[in-house]
């Protein structure tokens, strides 16, 4: 029987592509399963809630009461796959709470299959981050979003050695346009007749990668 | 046959906590196969009862029946640690009857084993037990238990203060008790369980419970964290039990 993925998609920085990684990944889950559940864990930033709202719940960590009505929906083997897009002032207080309310543990008592994408910069934010990660998360259930947009080089060497999952960098013109509210991978993917399109074959390219993604964790689990 | 172990969990100050410091004593020695006894002071509904029910009698230590109810029968009963969850306002006078019965002096003499966890709370007025209890504690165990039920800081803030307070008692052993998150508590609470079955997520019967995976991880937490104060006490062998490899609480 196969385990309930829970992708919680995060980094301590702002606007480094979270928001972008949850729809695409939520997306592609829609298309593939035909049910998500996302959950937007965001204040500040761009919400995904705004961009998906049919599959779109809000939550929050700031206090006991928003983290049992996040955490125990997460905790459930539903077979519904989770996406929570987590907001940058919202990452120390969610890994401090996972980890002192064992929820790894927990997860993997209830079949359950927490997969953590964090999204590289190369800042030391990020770095002090991406080492808490190190300590807390097994490498198994830990990847590195390479965001090509963001990091734009070579990543720091110690994200570089674990899981990674590379995002190519979009022209201008069609970050913009991406980036519209009403815009949906999926729908693109089936209206555009013309599959050489250089948005085409990034969506595809990404949904490659998700699903490769999937496959790894169903061999090592 | 072992000695028999009593500990007196007591305050005269209110709200400190000693009942929830007695329970996870209670869950403490569950968890180490210790079997144990309870006597709830709060006479006549006692709270310690209503979380372990099959092991705490509720007595009115001011009678002289209730006080041969728990002290002779020390020798006989068979779990031979005793715990005594004393109410507000009692702990002087109950430690003056123990020393009236010769209690007292024969913890001295190593006949029984003896320790009081004096539980603090955030105020001078409970500070100043500490000197009036440690009269009673030749012979005795002493805990001054840190119950940090809201963010202070037992006027760590000021060294004259804490000195005078907390280096002034030669032979007492400092613990601390942290937070518990106030949610997770009134869980607890609402539920009646024990803390133990509440990580386990089991209702009074031991039935199967639906309590919020997040409380139940904040009061493991909190648990861990007690029991690690208590094992660095060595609480097992001081009641004669050597600690179990693997306690029932961690399974």
């Amino acid at each position: 029987m196969s385990l309930t993925p829970v992708y919680i998609i995060c980094s301590p920085r702002p606007l480094v592509g979270k928001t972008l990684m949850a729809r695409l990944l939520s997306e592609f889950l829609l298309l593939k399963n035909g049910t998500v559940t996302s959950f937007d864990v965001n204040l500040k930033e761009p919400s995904l809630l705004e961009y998906l709202p049919k599959t779109t719940e809000t939550a929050d960590v700031i206090d006991t009461y928003g983290k049992m009505q996040l955490m125990d929906r997460l905790i459930v083997d539903d077979g519904v796959a989770k996406v929570i897009d987590l907001g940058f002032h919202a990452f120390d207080e969610f890994f401090k709470m996972s980890d002192e309310i064992g929820f790894l543990k927990e997860a993997a008592r209830r079949r359950v299959a927490p997969v953590i994408l964090f999204v590289a910069d190369t800042d030391r934010v990020s770095a002090r981050g991406h080492e808490m990660l190190l300590q807390q998360i097994p490498p198994s259930a830990l990847v590195t979003i390479d965001n090509e947009y963001v990091v734009r080089g070579e990543l720091p060497v110690a994200m570089s050695r674990g899981r990674l999952l590379r995002i190519g960098a979009l022209p201008p013109f069609l970050k913009t346009y991406i980036d519209r509210l009403n815009f949906s991978f999926t729908d693109y993917l089936r209206n555009e007749k013309d599959s050489s399109t250089e948005l085409h074959q990034w969506v595809r390219r990404n949904y490659l990668g998700f699903r490769e993604l999937e496959l790894n964790l169903m061999l090592q689990r | 046959m072992s000695k028999p172990v009593v500990i007196v969990v007591g305050a005269d100050k209110g709200g400190v906590g000693k009942t929830t410091v007695s329970r996870t004593l209670l869950d403490y020695f569950s968890a180490n196969n210790v079997l144990t006894r309870a006597f709830d002071t709060e006479s006549p509904r006692g709270t310690l009862k209503r979380f372990h029910p099959d092991i705490t009698e509720i007595v009115d230590m001011t009678t002289t029946s209730d006080q041969m109810k728990i002290f002779d029968t020390l020798n006989a009963a068979s779990p031979s640690v005793t715990v005594i969850d004393v109410r507000a306002g009692l702990l002087s006078p109950a430690l003056a009857s123990l020393r009236d019965i010769g209690f007292l002096d024969a913890a001295k003499t190593g006949q029984i084993t003896f320790a009081v966890f004096h539980i603090l709370g955030p105020s001078i007025a409970s500070l100043d037990e500490i000197a009036e209890t440690a009269n009673f504690m030749s012979g005795a165990k002493y805990f001054l238990v840190k119950n940090f039920i809201n963010d202070t800081q037992f006027f760590q803030w000021d060294q004259a203060t804490y000195n005078s307070y907390f280096h002034r008692i030669k032979d007492a052993t400092e613990l601390t008790i942290p937070k518990l998150n106030e949610m997770a508590y009134e869980q607890v609470e609402v539920s009646s369980v024990p803390f133990l079955k509440f990580v386990a997520n089991k209702g009074v019967h031991d039935e199967a419970a639906n309590y919020s995976f997040v409380l139940r991880g904040y009061v493991r937490h909190w648990l861990a964290n007690v029991w690690s104060e208590f094992d660095r006490i060595k609480l097992t062998d001081l009641v004669g039990a050597g600690k179990s490899t693997t306690r029932g609480g961690e399974k």
